[in-house]
């Protein structure tokens, strides 16, 4: 059973309190954040009122929702009323949000209790979460690990048990990285499933929202809450139908593709447990078919353009003016701006806007910026081809486990190689789901990807669920946190 | 190729100071990633085309008032304000 | 050597949607600041927009106006520029795939000024600069604008003044806006450049911006003009750049600085959808438009005969013509009702906003009954003259103050009667007419008028006068 359903129980049971649960949280973050500084901001006495709530609803005798009470975090990228949200980001300090994200109003509806906002790469770009003003955040199975990125605070609060799920933002993979590393579920839902109404801007093309949690079926819950289609983000479809009940189905007789480039260049220990992943499905009934997809090697380029040019235009608002940091000392308007965009960002970001802001301008867009368009149709084309010869695409999350601390190397060509295996599915607008699939020499969690059609959650959620079932023993907890 | 002209170039279209002694090792930097970039150039020419992730289309909202937020809340996270507009004020 | 003006207009109108183009605050004139605000306006993060479909209604009714082609796909851009009043640092606008492509303003002299495109953008804040601190309020940010961009086919001042004015006339017809220059609804910058007379090649242009009325426009372009010709004829070169118009000087200086890179890096924007225009919601649209200016004033010249000045004054404005097709109905001569208008009401509307308005007290109706008592022969002009001065005093109808008595005319005997009674009383008249002095005939259809009580038709009554006496 999932954290969630036993989480509801307890609570329908009376096993426990909303409000005891939630103190219980409260102090491991505690007794761990220090270590795992998976949180940027508690908020114990938002969450305490929300418990509160609940536990007055089921005291009424009234009947209360699967998400409902369920101790919870999100990214520190997504807007929450009165509560300063940051990107990690010098550059939006003290800003507290006038407005819910959408995602945050439908939790808020169903009484999710947030207990504090988390770790990220500032502005969501890094694979290490290592690029976060307030520092990276720990693995929670080594802490002289890295999370991953950039929704590594999430992911460290849900390894360890410090939230019982959380919402994290994948670009280029930044759910499913960090979920891979710290050997939990994350899903990258299709764009346009989840609304980005709230969620703070880095690629508005490649951005999507999506749980991480503990298990698949926790996934699937929490996916079926937020895929809702939304008039404030014109991009926003919802969801093709629930996922959840759909978890058990057979998966006897779907076709589960691996393409080779997928499985290039990828370390050993990784590619052996996807295959070995592979095996299990065979087992359950599914055929495994190969296939080459020869275009991916264009993906990370065509990625890193799109994602910086569009970056570079949303981050062009912070300017000292309406919101966040603004320099102490300046001369004019163009002197203040420049400044406080110089000190309130970090290296990265101002690295990913120059190079956004290159390919964008005079003379270089067409090579640039409209060839990684062209291309973009012809990777989805490619995807669509692929997917009349299989339902799930498998494949490894990210080419290696978590890497230690401060061993990011410096060289940023090398860090984005990271993100090889991630970024076709946003360049797509394809749903991808990270799950365990083993441990390496060290420990270390492995995560393996399935990737669906456009709309195909359920698909991959489903083929997810069964190999969770099968391999229940690649879900691993770690020593931190509540156990319930 | 990318100069160090176009680095400084780009630098001010994005409002960003890029001091001195870093506009080398940056220029640097930015050509490795151009280079990196530029292994597009070896894809297979497409027209393919891409318009928007799920070929949506008219997706509008109706012409209809919604009540405006109070001037304090807009306000309410502006580093300076004064009359109840935002401010830039001069320090010179 | 004579020197050849060359203009392009790049004219920006504020739509009078109820809300903004990308969220439901309101378009409102003025209110306090950063009152008209909301998320989306301000630019917080993480928002986005969604676009109002009445802007694109306005957009394409206002490209139909001046026959431009609409667009079956069209989509919406980035233009990045950092710059305090723009919220987001880039405005939501279009460059790759506009609304409306081509299209054309007809000017007087026959001349048709080609349009470029026409696109749909959201307007900026507004900054107040005060010893050296600046003021930001979003009020304006986000109200829909349409920009129409014309080619370079402007060749004299004159045409400049009536390509804005025409601009403005259509554009208030349809209804879009209101399109005032002193409020800023309706804004326009200039290209300009100049070339000896004759030449084909385009010179140098520069852009001017910052004017607020036409007046203004026709300063700056003849200080501009002047100014690129000296500098030709001097041996130097324009240099291509933006100018500012200041108002007090009536001179031109850069708006460059150091800090403005231009260079829009413009790029669809991932937050918004394609726009498809079906063709019937086109045909739809044009269904919905009033009679155009110039088809109103090509029908008063030559379906009612009047003069070309008479016709433009009364299409001038959508209220004044809508009066006149009303107090036409059904009456013999349009050029009457014109005349009635031009000669008398409008010495009651005296300022163009009272013109624009167009509230007078009488009714198109009222004035209808009282041109169809003169077409009927029922009263004379002089009577209907004072009436209708009455009416306009009161609201009150022509019936209010003409009785039965003064109605009827008078007929061929009793004019016959009224001749030659005058004839008796005005011996001098008849014989100073006699003489040669043809005005002396004046005194004598006046006494005609006068015992008639102004029912008697003076033109008969002068012919039948001259044909008693000569």
């Amino acid at each position: 059973m999932g954290s969630i359903a036993k989480i509801h129980d307890m609570l329908v049971s009376k096993e426990c309190s909303c409000t005891e649960l939630t103190k219980r949280y409260l102090s491991e973050i505690e007794a761990s954040n220090g270590e795992l500084n998976a949180y940027v901001n508690v908020t114990g006495d938002e969450a305490l009122r929300a418990a509160k709530l609940v536990d007055d609803k089921i005291a009424a005798g009234e009947e209360i929702g699967m998400l409902e009470g369920v101790p919870m975090t999100l990214k520190d990228n997504m807007s929450t009323k009165g509560i300063e949200t940051t990107c990690c980001s010098k550059i939006l300090t003290g800003y507290k949000p006038i407005y819910d994200a959408t995602v945050w109003e439908l939790l808020k509806a169903q009484n999710a209790v947030m207990l504090g906002k988390t770790n990220m790469d500032e502005f969501a770009m890094g694979s290490s979460c290592e690029n976060s003003c307030f520092g990276g955040a720990a693995n929670p199975f080594d802490t002289n690990h890295v999370a991953g990125g950039s929704s590594g605070g999430v992911s460290s609060a849900v390894g360890a048990n410090i939230a019982a799920y959380g919402l994290g933002s994948d670009t280029g993979g930044s759910i499913r990285q960090p979920a891979s590393f710290c050997g939990v579920v994350g899903l990258k839902p299709t764009y346009g499933a989840v609304s980005r109404y709230g969620l703070i801007a880095y690629a508005s093309s490649l951005d999507q929202i999506g749980p991480i949690t503990k298990s698949v079926e926790d996934a699937a819950i929490v996916f079926d809450a937020i895929a809702k289609p939304d008039k404030r983000d014109s991009t926003s479809k919802g969801s093709a139908g629930e996922t959840y009940s759909q978890l058990s189905n057979d998966i006897k007789g779907m076709k589960i593709g691996i393409a080779r480039e997928y499985l290039d260049g990828v370390r050993d220990d990784v590619r052996e447990a996807v295959l070995e992943a592979a095996k299990v499905y065979e087992s359950l009934g599914a055929e495994i078919v190969y296939f080459d997809l020869p275009i991916l090697k264009f993906a990370l380029p065509v990625y890193y353009i799109i994602a910086c040019a569009e970056a570079s235009s949303n981050l062009g608002r912070y300017d000292g003016i309406r919101y966040g940091y603004k320099t102490e000392h300046y001369t004019g308007t163009h002197d203040m701006i420049c400044r406080t965009r110089s000190e309130g960002f970090g290296e990265e970001v101002k690295r990913r806007i120059l190079l956004g802001t290159y390919v964008l301008s005079a003379g270089y867009y067409d090579a640039y910026y409209k060839k990684a368009q062209n291309l973009r149709g012809t990777i989805i084309q490619a995807f669509n081809r692929a997917f009349e010869a299989c339902d799930v695409i498998l494949a490894p999350t990210v080419p290696m486990t978590a890497f230690e601390k401060g061993h990011a190397t410096s060289d940023p060509i090398e860090t984005y190689l990271t993100d090889i295996c991630t970024v076709p599915v946003n360049i797509a607008g394809l749903p991808g789901v990270s799950v365990p699939c083993g441990f390496n020499a060290k420990g270390m969690p492995i995560g393996m990807q399935l990737i669906g059609k456009s709309f195909g959650e359920a698909t991959i959620l489903n083929a997810a669920y069964q190999y969770q079932q099968a391999a229940p023993e690649k879900f691993m907890d770690t020593k931190w946190g509540v156990k319930l | 190729m990318v100069t160090r002209e176009d680095v400084e170039n780009i630098a001010l279209l994005s409002k960003l100071f890029v001091p001195e002694e870093e506009l080398d090792s940056l220029t640097q930097s930015m050509q490795d990633i151009i280079n990196f970039a530029d292994e597009i150039n070896n894809a297979p020419a497409s027209d393919e085309g891409f318009d928007n992730i799920n070929n949506l289309s008219n997706v509008f909202r109706e012409d209809v008032v919604v009540p405006s937020y109070p001037s304090e809340e807009i306000l309410k996270n502006a580093p300076e304000q004064g009359e109840d507009h935002f401010l830039v004020r001069n320090r010179a | 050597m004579k020197y050849e003006l060359v203009a392009g207009f790049e004219t920006h109108i504020e739509l009078q949607t109820k809300t903004k183009i990308f969220c439901g605050c309101t378009t409102q004139f003025g209110g306090e600041p950063n009152t008209h605000c909301c998320p989306v306006c301000i630019g917080l993060p993480g928002t986005l927009p969604v676009l109002n479909r009445e802007v694109v209604r306005y957009a394409i009714k206002a490209g139909l106006a001046v026959h431009g082609e609409i667009a079956e796909v069209a989509k919406m851009d980035r233009k990045n520029y950092c710059y305090p009043d723009l919220a987001k640092a880039y405005q939501i606008s279009q460059l790759y795939a506009p609304l409306i492509i081509g299209g054309y303003v007809e000017l007087s002299n026959g001349r048709k000024i080609r349009l470029h495109h026409i696109h749909i953008e959201e307007d900026a804040g507004k900054l107040i600069h005060q010893h050296g601190d600046t003021y930001v309020d979003y009020n304006r940010g986000g109200v829909p604008l349409i920009e129409i961009v014309s080619e370079p086919d402007i060749r004299s001042i004159d045409e400049a003044k009536e390509y804005v004015e025409k601009l403005q006339q259509v554009m208030r017809y349809i209804g879009i806006s209101d399109c005032k220059m002193q409020e800023g609804s309706m804004r326009c910058d200039v290209n300009i450049s100049v070339r000896p007379a004759g030449s084909e090649k385009l010179g140098t242009r520069t852009e001017i911006k910052n004017m607020n009325s036409i007046t203004n426009i026709a300063k700056a372009m003849e200080y501009e003009f002047e100014r690129q010709t000296d500098l030709i004829e001097s041996g130097g070169a324009v240099v291509q750049e933006t100018l500012r118009y200041d108002d007090a000087t009536g001179t031109t200086s850069s708006m460059r600085s150091k800090e403005d890179a231009h260079d829009y890096r413009y790029f669809r924007d991932p937050d918004l959808v394609t726009i498809n225009v079906s063709r019937e919601e086109v045909e739809a649209l044009r269904a919905e438009l009033p009679e155009l200016p110039a088809d109103k004033c090509r029908r008063y010249i030559g379906e009612f005969g009047l003069p070309e000045k008479d016709a433009q004054l009364l299409t001038k404005y959508r209220a004044i013509s809508e009066y006149f097709d009303k107090a036409c109905e059904g009456v013999k001569s349009a050029k009457t009702v014109a005349n009635f208008i031009i000669g008398q009401i409008f010495r009651r509307t005296e300022t163009e906003s009272d013109k624009e308005v167009f509230a007078v007290a009488t009714t198109p109706e009222q004035l209808n009954e009282l041109v169809k008592l003169l077409d009927s022969g029922k009263i004379r002009n002089n009577l209907a003259k004072s009436t209708l001065e009455k009416m306009l005093d009161s609201g009150k109808g022509a019936l209010e103050f003409i009785s039965e008595s003064d109605m009827g005319g008078v007929d061929e005997g009793a004019l016959l009667e009224l001749c030659k009674a005058a004839i008796e009383a005005n011996p001098k008249a008849v014989e100073d007419f006699k003489n040669g002095k043809e005005k002396a005939i004046k005194a004598l259809v006046g006494n005609v008028m006068k015992n008639s009580r102004g029912k008697a038709d003076a033109v008969a009554a002068e012919a039948k006068i001259k044909e008693l006496i000569s």
